[in-house]
């Protein structure tokens, strides 16, 4: 079976599995690292973002044959003790309902600080156009991203 | 209030444990010899290491009910906040006859009380205890942080020190509840305690779980109702790395052909190469178009009664001035965001499962029963709900992992993918509303007539004759809910239910029937306003005139309550007050308002624009007075709000489930749309408390998202949307 390597929140994963299966399934059912969600296996929730250096990707999308030898940061390797601006944030604003979404967007939000210190509400909604949370917490994932956006900068 | 009649308090103690409080449903004390352990359930423990544990006799699934009990338990029996430790119950042994099923916005209506005397109950030994080991009179002590403190000389003492004397006390028969005023955490917004796990990924729902040895797997399943399995190859299937096993499953109502492999995608490929011949079963030719048009003619037939008062008939005959309308509300998906799973385990005549589910017991009984062992053997673990909103009330996903795990003798996660979510639910049925109506005269209510059609089985999952017949049990429990509890004052009102039933397996849906009732009703009301020349708001407080309460035998209706939260609505939105003028936009406001369940209140105003070309339609702002009588948590009251909010205006903007040949054509988020953040209005949510006792929360505020925004769309270009969702397509057809 195919052999391939990647790095997974800084440390080198080996895995082997078809050249096919996505990134996905390699973090949850190969590396037990079940933060990273199933929601739709399309690319039309987002539940499964994770970031490949700074920009995010939708890890069910990706193959393990595209991801080889790529460096990912997954929500267990956001912070060591949940203390990523994002994520206090989001604890803040008790943001999460039933919380199966979230882990997929405060990759999302993380990787948008990144690139825009002080995102307006637009910027938002077009960054997260592409994720769904069927609970509704979008209100509050704005304002968690505010705050967390101001507590990058101060 | 005491403990209830069958139900008493009783006690245990462990060596080492400490005291553990808790309600009996029956007399047999039970106590476990060697573990001295007894089965109480509504079970706190407190042990003498001062750790307090409570066992949640319901599933999170973002109502927050593992925050919602700790704070009772703290509140009332002084525990200290974050010592408390949450436990999930299960099913069987000491949780044996207690309700741990999901519903009906009832996690907090149908624990808080028990929870509340249970703790009272252990206050006051603690007291007693603490109290004689000082020799003081206990009522000079109190409870507070973990600890008992004597008030005149400020002593304290932790409960781990004193719970083993405690326990030796007898259990006081009708322990003194807490003055609310007392309460530090009651009543205060209170962050979720599953926050933190939630936010770095460790919390662990059913898809999380992982066993020794477990294998992965899917099922091809139906092409179209009612479709049997005829035959099927697994040759190329098990030609697919990683795949071990191609099994038929033969339980449960999704039957079907399993792949179990090593992995997810190893069995996902193996189901795509499937050879599998099904029979076309009796709904194989099933069409939702065909059925809504065979509905619209169903209003012609004679229905059941539902409401009567006056002589609505006869007045209508002799009127002149009479409005009609037929409103329509499509079929939906749950579509929660984790798909349904379950694992199981079935070795040695025992069985272990895990699964996200609203109903344990259910899964509990289906698996003893499937593997004709006794429900002992069988464990349920429930994990978290990635959503729940009624999907999970079916534990139609459970036997077919159990079945599986017998099977191959290891533990089987059973993954359902997007699309198999979105085509094997429980969805919530269509209905149409028929009204009739004559125009008010200056202070004289109206006359109103109402043909309700829709499913009578909405929460009876698959249909069955006998159910489809059971109307009089319906109508006697109270519904169609939203024609039944119609609050308004009308001397002269008959609705009828006309049942109509397709093979569409539905089932309960956030807010259950509320949703396409009270669009109707409330979007007819804003349409008899209209054609009135009456304020809407203005009209409905007429029309709930003069603020009593409407016994319904089943159910009241308490309609000051709901005249106080119109109140708030106007005042909180400036009703009345002129929107600005935009260019592109016509801009306009909606109200609609309703009574959940008879203790749940709420009223909606929307504020939405609709583009000049009538190309798009945007709600731009939703107001909610939201009345469920004492807020336990307003956080999470306010979260539940702005979720319902958004779920209900999910289907009425968003997308709706079309059956064609018997299978439903939505396949993931796309094609069933949903509301996104690009969509999402400002939601502000107003608490208002009109009663003492809690009242549930979690679907209040679904029901009169849709008629608000419709009200508001015909206040913003003058056209009147019947048929949800609402488009512009629709618009420019109105
Ligand atoms: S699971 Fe990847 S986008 Fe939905
Ligand atoms: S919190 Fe439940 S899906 Fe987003």
């Amino acid at each position: 079976m195919p052999n391939f390597n990647i790095l997974v929140n800084g440390s080198r994963r080996s895995v082997q599995c078809d050249a096919d299966t996505p990134l996905l399934w390699v973090l949850r059912d190969e590396l037990q690292l079940t933060g990273t969600k199933y929601g739709c296996g399309m690319g039309v929730c987002g539940a499964c973002t994770v970031h490949q250096e700074n920009r995010v990707v939708r890890s069910c999308q990706i193959s393990i044959h595209e991801a080889d030898g790529l460096s990912f940061t997954t929500i267990e390797g956001l912070s060591l003790d949940g203390s990523h601006p994002c994520q206090t944030a989001w604890i803040e604003e008790d943001v999460a309902q039933c919380g199966y979404c979230q882990t997929g967007m405060i990759m999302e939000a993380a990787a948008l600080l990144t690139k825009t210190a002080d995102p307006t509400d637009a910027q938002i909604d077009e960054t997260f156009s592409g994720h769904v949370c069927r609970c509704g917490t979008y209100q509050r994932i704005r304002k968690a991203i505010h705050r967390a956006a101001a507590s990058l900068r101060s | 209030m005491s403990v209830t009649r069958r139900s008493f308090l009783v006690k245990t103690v462990g060596a080492t444990t400490g005291l553990m409080i808790g309600f009996r449903l029956d007399c047999a004390a039970n106590v476990d010899e060697a573990t001295k352990v007894f089965s109480p359930n509504a079970f706190i423990e407190i042990s003498v290491n001062d750790e307090v544990r409570l066992w949640a006799t319901r599933s999170e699934m973002g109502q927050g009910v593992r925050t919602l009990l700790p704070m009772v338990l703290a509140d009332e029996l002084g525990a200290d906040w974050n010592r408390i430790i949450v436990e999930q119950a299960s099913p069987g042994g000491k949780f044996t006859g207690v309700r741990l099923r999901t519903s009906g916005s009832g996690s907090a209506v149908g624990t808080w009380h028990t929870l509340r005397v249970a703790a009272a109950a252990a206050r006051e030994m603690l007291i007693a205890a603490a109290a004689e080991r000082w020799n003081v009179p206990p009522s000079t002590c109190d409870t507070k942080n973990g600890g008992v403190i004597h008030r005149p000389s400020g002593r304290a003492i932790q409960f781990g020190e004193i719970v083993i004397a405690a326990a030796k006390l007898p259990v006081p028969k009708s322990p003194a509840l807490r003055d609310p005023k007392d309460f530090s955490l009651i009543g205060k917004p209170i962050r979720r305690l599953d926050g933190q796990a939630i936010v770095t990924g460790r919390a662990i729902y059913g898809m999380d779980v992982k066993r020794p040895e477990m294998l992965y797997a899917v099922l091809a399943r139906r092409p179209s109702f009612g479709a049997k399995l005829v035959s099927f190859d697994s040759e190329q299937a098990m030609r697919a790395r990683g795949v071990r096993h191609v099994l038929p499953v033969t339980t449960g109502i999704a039957t079907g052909v399993a792949v179990l492999a090593d992995g997810s995608w190893a069995a996902l490929k193996g189901r795509a190469a499937l050879q599998i011949r099904w029979s076309a079963g009796e709904g194989a030719a099933f069409d939702s178009d065909r059925f809504s048009a065979d509905m619209q003619r169903g209003a012609l037939l004679p229905g059941y009664p539902i409401r009567r008062a006056g002589a609505a008939e006869v007045e209508i005959a002799s009127s002149s001035r009479i409005i009609d309308a037929t409103y329509e509300y499509p079929f939906q998906a749950h579509a929660t965001l984790e798909t349904m799973n379950c694992t199981a385990d079935v070795r040695d005549g025992f069985c272990e499962i895990w699964a996200p589910t609203q109903c344990p017991e259910v899964a509990q009984q289906e698996t003893a029963k499937l593997l004709g062992i006794s429900e002992d053997k069988v464990r349920v673990n429930i994990t978290l709900l990635g959503g729940g909103f009624g999907r999970r009330l079916f534990a139609d996903y459970v036997p077919e992992a159990v079945e599986l795990s017998k099977a191959v003798g290891r533990p089987v996660q059973v993954l359902w993918t997007r699309e198999d979510d979105m085509k094997y639910g429980f969805f919530q049925p269509p209905d149409i509303e028929v009204l009739r109506a004559r125009l008010p005269d200056k202070g004289v209510p109206t006359v109103w007539i109402q043909k309700s059609v829709g499913s009578n089985l909405s929460m009876f999952g698959i249909p069955s004759e006998q159910d489809a017949k059971e109307l009089d049990r319906y109508a006697k429990d109270g519904s169609p809910w939203g024609v039944f509890d119609n609050p308004y004052n009308l001397t002269h009102l008959t609705a009828d239910f006309i049942p109509f039933n397709s093979p569409v397996p539905t089932g309960p849906w956030r807010s259950v029937e509320y949703p396409g009732t009270v669009f109707a009703r409330e979007s007819f009301i804003d349409e008899i306003a209209h054609a009135a020349g009456r304020d809407p708001i203005e009209l409905r407080l007429a029309f709930l005139e003069p603020g009593d309460v409407l016994d319904l035998k089943v159910q009241k209706v308490n309609r000051a309550r709901l005249q106080n939260v119109l109140h708030l609505a106007a005042a909180k939105s400036t009703w009345g007050s002129k929107l600005p003028t935009e260019k592109d936009w016509h801009l306009g406001r909606g109200v609609a308002c309703n009574v959940y369940s008879e203790d749940c209140y709420a009223a909606h105003v929307a504020e939405v624009a609709v583009r000049r070309d009538l190309s798009a339609i945007r709600v731009r702002k939703i107001i909610c007075i939201v009345d469920c009588g004492l807020a336990l948590n307003p956080l999470g009251i306010e979260g539940q709000a702005e979720s319902a909010i958004i779920w209900g205006l999910s289907s009425t903007l968003g997308g709706k489930i079309h059956f064609k040949n018997g299978q439903a054509q939505e396949t993931s988020y796309s094609d069933f749309e949903v509301i996104r953040m690009d969509n999402t209005p400002a939601i502000e949510i107003h608490i208002h408390q009109g009663a003492d006792s809690p009242g549930g929360f979690g679907e209040t505020a679904v029901p009169g998202v849709a008629p608000a925004v419709a009200n508001a769309v015909f206040a913003a270009c003058g056209k009147r949307v019947r048929r949800l969702p609402i488009t512009p397509e629709k618009l420019a057809m109105a």
